[in-house]
């Protein structure tokens, strides 16, 4: 709903996703903040930046496949491991420009994806969950038992700096840029995907999904295509991660970094890009506050030993998300959606 | 479509819907037996028939949700028996519901569009960038579905989410929905049911606006006798399974075949 004054005199200005001057400004004065971050903070978090802007490409591919299209994906970071293991190798072995690794690594990674969406056809929910964590053991395993000439086996993959027209980005900051303008790219095309044909063919099919057939929509088509896109995302999101810790190793995708962006997703809001990234910001500040206060903590109650106090630490943020899930079930997104409309009719209750 | 496959049939042969013959078993039960029913161009045409007499499951044969053991179902002259749903759909059948089938995350105008998908034609990259055209063709299409808003009367609603909707509004929207694929032929799967008088009012007056404004036939199976009587050309009636009567509502109403099924 619009705050009252606003009014749309066509068709096109009534899909806007801007739609107050308030909002331009605010998303003016965010895209000013970000491009000028390395300026403003330390280079510390800089890093945890680079950090939440390559989870924000994946949760939002996550966003589509799960929060929209409704197909639960427990194998994201697999997905994410294909699209970081193929621009690995395309830049080690063949020096391939990132400029073509990462969409490369996307649609490798699509293609992997789209075999599991397959399977969606015929299984839903708890099935299809154990499915897609099939995936992630299935790249575990054809990493670390294909030849290790192929992939690197259990030692991983070194990747060359990403480079353009000779620079090389190898500083952080150099890496945020890269990493902004993918992000910035990825998530305004998931705004295009959701506001077309087939973002509501993703939404027709996971409310019901007998009225998509009778509408024409190709119900088996489109859960392969959500899986297709969502993977795709991640893809990017892997060769990003590449390119940014300069090595892959299979650890680094991992069935439980699969449930840290689902957590991602049901923390900010099922079915809204910007609840993608609310929830990619809260918790990996949480995890980073974590990191931080850890081992401050080891020090000051060192009877404890280290390895209690990290195992606690895991254990507060699972219980987090827990009592995220417990209070806000439909996310934040949702809490703020709520709030937004009632301070627009305020004083009326609706 | 429909023109080409008239050029090639002959407008006589291909009527828009034929089901000749179908029989639907469940195990021991026979929902529907030899059942051949023909839908002429631009008529109203009422199943009726006690519960359980296979009517919804003619629908469901009918827009391929079900695969008949026997018999055919015939589009045009064409034949569509064994296609998926969504072939059917966009050869030219449109359908709503018993109780609604709404995508309750949606928004009324959103549900509507849904009824445009097989009509637009961009593909995910051209989405993905959501430039020029894409555009272009997401206004063209708003115009449509607007046009059908305004013909429903559901203006003020136009922007709700339809899971906080009455079921009268809701049954408009699937209604709309239908529409907005711009069907060849419209199937309705007991429109009236759970609705009050007023209601049933609008409703009678849209199906009927419809067939003044479409000139498509509309396949109504309905309980309620007295909507039936009113706006159906003509009436088959089953009763388990089986086709025991045909014609205009005055002679279904005298024929003691039927008065015998409705009265036991």
């Amino acid at each position: 709903m619009d705050p009252s004054g606003i009014f749309s005199t066509s068709y096109r200005a009534d899909r806007r996703l801007v739609r107050t001057r308030w909002q331009a400004a605010a998303l003016a004065l965010f895209i000013i903040v970000m491009l000028a971050a390395p300026y403003l903070v330390s280079g510390r978090i800089i890093a945890v930046l680079n950090m939440m802007l390559i989870s924000a490409v994946i949760a939002v591919g996550l966003q589509i496949c799960t929060g929209y299209a409704g197909q639960i994906n427990l194998g994201q970071a697999a997905f994410m491991g294909v699209g970081a293991y193929t621009a690995a190798i395309l830049a080690s072995k063949t020096g391939l420009t990132f400029v073509l690794t990462i969409p490369l690594a996307g649609f490798a990674a699509a293609l992997f994806g789209f075999l599991f969406g397959l399977t969606a056809a015929r299984i839903k929910g708890f099935y299809l969950a154990l499915t897609t964590i099939a995936a992630q053991f299935i790249f575990h395993f054809a990493v670390l038992n294909l030849p290790s000439s192929w992939l690197g086996g259990s030692n991983g993959v070194t990747v060359p700096a990403a480079e353009l027209f000779g620079l090389r980005l190898v500083t952080e900051t150099q890496q945020f840029y890269m990493n902004l303008a993918v992000a910035a790219l990825m998530v305004a095309g998931a705004f295009g995907i959701i506001r077309s044909r087939f973002g509501r063919a993703f939404v027709a099919v996971r409310d019901d999904d007998v009225a998509a057939g009778i509408m024409g929509i190709n119900v088996a088509a489109t859960k392969a295509n959500a899986f297709l896109i969502g993977a795709f995302y991640a893809g990017v999101g892997g060769a990003l991660w590449a390119y940014m810790i300069r090595f892959v190793g299979v650890d680094q995708f991992t069935l439980f970094h699969s449930i840290f962006f689902v957590a991602m997703i049901i923390v900010g809001g099922m079915g809204s890009i910007v609840g993608a990234l609310v929830g990619v910001f809260i918790i990996r500040t949480i995890q980073e506050v974590i990191a931080t206060v850890g081992p401050n903590i080891a020090d000051s109650v060192s009877f404890l030993g280290g390895d209690i106090v990290f195992a606690g630490m895991n254990v507060i943020l699972g219980g987090v998300i827990a009592l995220f899930m417990i209070l806000e079930p439909k996310g934040l997104m949702h809490r703020w959606n709520i709030l937004k409309s009632s301070y627009r009719i305020w004083p009326f209750p609706y | 479509m429909r023109d080409q496959i008239r050029d090639s049939v002959g407008a006589s042969v291909a009527s828009p819907l034929a089901v000749r013959g179908a029989t639907l078993k469940f195990g021991g039960v026979t929902a529907l037996d030899n059942v051949s029913i023909t839908v002429r161009d631009d008529e109203l045409l009422a199943i009726i028939g006690p519960n359980g007499a296979g009517k919804t499951s003619f629908l469901n044969v009918t827009a391929g949700f079900y695969r008949p053991q026997e018999g055919r179902v015939e589009l045009f002259g064409q034949n569509v028996t064994g296609l998926r749903v969504d072939q059917i759909a966009r050869r030219g059948i449109a359908r709503t519901f018993q109780g609604t089938h709404l995508f309750a995350g949606q928004t009324v105008i959103e549900n509507i569009m849904v009824g445009r998908h097989t009509l637009m034609k961009s593909n995910v990259i051209q989405a993905f960038f959501h430039y020029g055209p894409v555009m272009r063709e997401e206004t063209e299409h708003r115009e449509a579905v607007e046009e059908i808003i305004d013909f429903l009367e559901i203006e003020p609603i136009r922007n709700r989410a339809v899971g906080t909707l009455g079921y009268g509004l809701r049954k408009r929207v699937d209604l709309g929905r239908a529409l907005a694929q711009e069907p060849s032929i419209l199937l309705m799967d007991e429109p009236m049911a759970g609705m009050n008088a007023e209601e049933k009012e609008d409703l009678a007056r849209f199906i009927l606006d419809v067939r003044e404004a479409r000139k498509i036939p509309v396949v109504l199976v309905e309980h309620d006798m007295g909507v039936v009587m009113d706006l159906a050309d003509r009436i088959v009636v089953l009763d388990f399974g089986r086709v025991i009567a045909e014609g205009t509502p005055e002679e279904i109403q005298k024929d003691p075949a039927v008065i015998k099924a409705y009265l036991g």
